[in-house]
């Protein structure tokens, strides 16, 4: 099958909206926390409205060669056999992990991922504040082995619709914790906080999609401290709501970047090294300020001599 | 209808039904916006005093020592040092947001009309242009 017979996506728009009046509403009672500043929740939702415009720019090219990968499929997945959608359901979540992982440590995909993590705030608005240029950096390439296994273009469509459907909900205060067995097994309002929270304890950790299992086998997942609270947003945040900013800042800092740099080691770092990477070390980087944090931690809690 | 008569018409149909939804859409984005504002859940971010700014930056710039902090007098900005780096630190809606630069270039900032002319790194904004009350580099 081609043409997915609906879009997860598009049927939970009217969802999505009625949530986050939920989220307003009850944080308006005092019922639930929920923390909202108009013009941060104008840009989130503006970058989820107008994503599909870029999108479209990519869409055929992505279509094409989804199709031209099942015609050079492996096997054949009916579309209607139970145990192909519990198949794509873990393999599209494993999928979504190397992306977001990826998304997350190398600065070209970093680039066009980070304007999700520019708000300093964590609502069910943040969770539109949607990539513009996700398209164009390639990693839709993860998921083609999925249609060379066999899956129909219509079933990876859906179940990536369904993946990010899910994630809609995970962006809020709202809710604390899910029961014990849900969190250990499901990627979870908690986990995310973490995942979009700035202390370095918390930093590059919880990729997860759906299911928080693969954050726990490759060693990426924290739990929530109730003693650290997250603080959301970016390690240096942006100074404004301009959605073009918000968009392009990070490929404008690599364009900054690229022009200074003065070999072709410099050039691959400032592309494909970890998001801060500088030729002299003087940039944090994720890994650095957890360095530092765990350093002060260790000199905060040994005794004075 | 022949199939060769109707495809013609088909890429406008998926433009308009495109340009609907989005319209629709956007009226739906504002007025959650609109709601949001009313129901004035932003958070308190009250005027900066020194605590709060030593506080604040403390989070941006843990390893920094801070030797003296300048407010705005509208408490919507803080510059301080921290040797040989200045830090800037203001209010974007109802965060705050902060920045770094060379001591030396804080210092030989312009001031006009009593407010500082500080060129920022980063995208945005590229310039920063805090009212602080009794900024006097040359006696640090």
């Amino acid at each position: 099958m081609l043409e997915a017979p609906f879009d997860p996506v598009k049927l939970a728009i009217p969802f999505f909206i009625l949530a986050i009046l939920l989220e307003i509403g009850l944080g308006r009672l005092r019922l639930a926390r929920a923390e909202y500043e108009a013009r941060d929740t104008l840009t989130s939702l503006a970058m989820g409205l107008l994503r599909g415009v870029p999108a479209l720019l990519t869409a055929g090219l992505v279509f094409a060669a989804t199709v031209w990968a099942w015609e050079h499929r492996i096997f054949t997945v009916p579309f209607t056999a139970w145990w192909g959608w519990v198949a794509i359901f873990f393999l599209d979540d494993l999928i979504y992990y190397v992306f977001h992982r990826l998304s997350h440590e190398r600065r070209f995909w970093w680039a066009a991922h980070v304007n999700h993590h520019s708000s300093q705030h964590y609502n069910l608005s943040t969770a539109l504040r949607q990539t513009w240029t996700g398209s164009l950096v390639g990693t839709w390439l993860l998921w083609l082995p999925l249609a060379f296994l066999g899956f129909s273009p219509a079933q990876i469509l859906i179940q990536q619709g369904i993946s990010l459907v899910y994630q809609f909900w995970i962006h809020t205060e709202a809710v604390g914790r899910m029961p014990a067995w849900f969190e250990a097994v499901f990627n979870t309002p908690s986990h995310h906080r973490v995942h979009h929270a700035r202390n370095p304890r918390y930093l590059d950790r919880n990729y997860a999609g759906i299911l928080i299992i693969w954050d726990k086998m490759f060693g990426t997942f924290q739990a929530e401290m109730d003693a650290e609270r997250p603080r959301y947003g970016l390690i240096r945040n942006l100074g404004s709501f301009n959605i073009l900013t918000v968009a392009f800042h990070e490929w404008i800092a690599i364009g900054r970047d690229l022009a200074s740099a003065r070999s072709l080691r410099e050039v691959v770092g400032y592309l494909l090294g970890p998001p801060g990477w500088s030729p002299d070390g003087s940039r944090d980087t994720s890994e650095s300020l957890r360095a530092r944090w765990a350093a002060r931690q260790s000199a905060a809690h040994t005794p004075a001599e | 209808m022949a199939p060769d008569s109707r495809a013609p018409e088909e890429p406008a149909i998926l433009i308009t039904a495109f340009l609907s939804q989005l319209a629709v859409s956007g009226v739906a984005v504002l007025v959650i916006v609109a709601l949001a504002a009313a129901a004035r859940l932003s958070r308190s971010t009250p005027p900066l005093n020194e605590a709060a700014a030593r506080a604040l930056l403390a989070d941006d710039y843990p390893d920094a020592p801070i030797d003296r902090v300048w407010l705005a007098g509208d408490g919507d900005a803080a510059l301080a040092r921290s040797g040989a780096r200045a830090l800037y630190l203001f209010r974007l809606g109802d965060a705050w947001v902060a920045r770094d630069l060379a001591w030396t270039e804080a210092a030989a900032a312009p001031v006009r009309d009593g407010r500082l002319h500080l060129s920022l790194s980063g995208v945005s904004p590229r310039l920063a242009r805090p009212a602080l009350a009794g900024w006097a580099p040359e006696t640090m």
